[in-house]
């Protein structure tokens, strides 16, 4: 009886049935064809990538004793941020009941479903035992452990964000709302908790302390406003109809508001580091300070973004949709530069002298095979998402709500 | 059931780095520079010639802390980093999924990969080799020749290591993080 029902629930969700000569089916205009191309590439180089690792495994990578975490941990990172922050944008609409953004809530949503998913992928090959993993976070879980947590809470917000989603697409918005609710507390809680993995390192003193948990909550939400544009962009080819214009106004006034708190924290943040010369925690700010990809940090995903937001109150969408995309390469550097700070100061025991002169500074560059994965995973999350659009009807239903 | 600890009298240390040599060999760690469960750190000679500060040099023997209160332990995300019946810090093959989150948490850098297993590796005092064939010693303190560490049980009174830390005044490493080590360097 319960196995019917649940059949038949499944078997109702509205879906389109297309096959692979449909997917291929698309508009042939430059953009498009280039669009292919890029996905087509990367997912090429994420195949590669992986046969190069399952060869070679973690010798394929840069990292080091030094320098255990890398690029795949910092893109890791930057997708399941994009996620929260799409979680978050498209719970505005479908659980606050904000009339002017459930346009995007369904698009929103699985935005958040696709992201999550190419993470996990990139951690995957990042972890060295993934299914050591998935049976040992059971049969021993580490409750003391940030990544415990963080990567259990993920698990279990992928889950509600699949189950909202599919409310959404049946249109039973009274459920999607229940589901979404618990999806966002838990996803919020999953992203605090990655933040946390970096301040509960006492070993680290730039890293160590409230910070993070609490700015990567922030940092999502204006991640999610920057994919938000960035998607409505795409579906409405940059020529958006009012009501659109509407929300694409709202959510540019909330990212203004939202990019100066970020400005305001990161200074503070940077004062504090600096302020009394501490040691481990001074010098380390101050070089990063003088790092390039801090600068590209702030121009790309902050200066521009609130310059072009500020000009005429979030008016010139097709703007914001560039500025977005700049805000999305700055939010790169962002996630990476806060992997790569945390490692930056060698905890040097004195091994000042043993078998090599130990760096001042710990040096890192990805390699060819993390580079690959990482663009694989925005290849495969591109695709992802593109299939969805064809499969699933991302728009704002217009039927009356149940 | 013992409470493991070594104390360090470095300063007779002469940095002819037999222990590394004898640790690699017991334990069969793997070569390479980055592969080390422990280490001798040289301070350089501070000031410029003729000023130079003779005493400012020191070589100081490190490796785990084996710490009470273990940084690396709380953030096992599977409990893989364990202590076990002796308080020695240990790490299970079977459970360690390599997030490497240990490695960025100690504060002494004291863990690596081992290639072979793709696992986290440490010292152990020894504690699968000399200690499970009944020794009472590990091998960087039976190979020391000025006999600078010597290796106990903290919690038995009469044993050699408490004598010594009853008797002699001494430090431990970064003692602010509250990682409470049980190394102790001898004054
Ligand atoms: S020194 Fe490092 S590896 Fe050893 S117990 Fe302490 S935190 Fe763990
Ligand atoms: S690398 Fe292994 S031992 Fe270290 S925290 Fe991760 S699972 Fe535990």
């Amino acid at each position: 009886m319960n196995i019917e029902k649940i059949k038949e629930f499944i078997t109702t969700i509205p879906v389109n049935k297309v096959c692979a000569r449909d997917l291929m089916a698309f508009e042939k205009t430059p953009r498009n064809n280039i669009l292919a191309v890029v996905i087509f590439s990367f997912l090429a180089m994420l195949v590669v990538g992986v046969a190069i690792y399952l060869g070679q495994g973690h010798h394929a990578y840069n990292v080091t004793r030094e320098h255990p975490w890398g690029l795949l941990i910092a893109v890791y990172i930057f997708f399941v941020v994009s996620s929260t922050g799409l979680c978050i944008v498209g719970s505005l609409g479908d659980v606050f009941g904000f009339k002017d953004y459930e346009l995007i809530s369904k698009r929103a949503i699985f935005g958040s479903i696709v992201t999550i998913l190419a993470g996990f992928t990139v951690i995957a090959f990042e972890i060295g035992h993934p299914i050591t993993m998935m049976i040992y976070n059971i049969a021993s879980p580490g409750l003391t452990s940030a990544i415990w947590w963080m990567g259990t809470l993920y698990g279990l917000y992928l889950t509600f964000m699949v189950i909202e989603f599919i409310f959404l697409l049946k249109h039973d918005m009274k459920m999607a709302r229940y589901f979404g609710l618990t999806g966002l507390l838990v996803g919020l809680a999953a992203h605090s908790n990655l933040g946390s993995v970096f301040g509960f390192l006492n070993a680290r003193p730039i890293s160590n302390g409230v910070f993070y948990p609490t700015y990567f909550i922030l940092t999502a939400f204006i991640t999610g406003i920057f994919i938000a544009f960035i998607l409505m962009g795409f579906r409405y080819k940059l020529d958006f109809s009012e009501k659109v214009k509407t929300m694409l106004t709202g959510l540019a006034k909330i990212q203004a508001l939202l990019i100066s708190i970020l400005i305001f924290f990161v200074t503070w943040k940077m004062l504090t580091d600096i302020y009394g010369g501490m040691p481990n925690r001074a010098e380390v700010a101050i070089h990063i300070l003088g790092s390039w990809t801090f600068w590209a940090e702030v121009i790309l995903a902050m200066v521009i973004p609130l310059y072009l937001i500020l000009k005429d109150m979030g008016k010139s969408h097709v703007i914001l949709f560039w500025a977005s995309m700049s805000g999305m390469v700055g939010i790169f550097f962002m996630r990476y530069n806060l992997v790569h700070d945390t490692q930056l100061k060698p905890l040097q025991m004195l091994k000042t002298r043993e078998y090599q002169v130990a760096p001042e500074w710990i040096h890192y560059f990805p390699s060819s095979t993390e580079i690959m994965i990482s663009l694989g995973g925005l290849g495969l999350c591109m695709a992802m998402y593109y299939v969805g659009t064809k499969v699933f009807n991302l728009d704002e239903d217009t039927k009356e709500v149940k | 059931m013992a409470r493991y600890g070594m104390a360090l009298d470095y300063k007779n240390c002469i940095n002819c780095k037999a222990c590394e040599v004898a640790c690699k060999e017991e334990n069969g760690v793997l070569l390479g520079a980055d592969k080390h469960r422990i280490w001798v750190g040289v301070k350089e000679i501070e000031g410029e010639y003729p000023l130079l500060d003779i005493v400012s040099s020191t070589f100081m023997p490190s490796q785990c802390q084996h710490c009470d209160d273990a940084p690396c332990e709380m953030v096992c995300p599977t409990h893989a980093t364990y202590y076990d019946d002796n308080n020695v810090v240990r790490v299970d093959v079977d459970k360690c999924i390599l997030c490497s989150y240990c490695m960025n948490a100690c504060p002494y850098d004291a863990r690596y990969v081992d290639d072979r297993t793709m696992t986290v590796d440490k010292c152990t005092f020894c504690s699968d080799t000399r200690l499970e064939r009944g020794e009472v010693t590990t091998a960087c303190q039976n190979t020391c020749p000025t006999k600078v560490r010597t290796f106990g049980d903290l919690d038995d009174p009469d044993s050699e290591i408490s004598e010594l830390l009853r008797t002699r005044e001494h430090f431990s490493l970064k003692a602010n993080l509250g990682t409470k080590p049980k190394l102790f360097y001898l004054t």
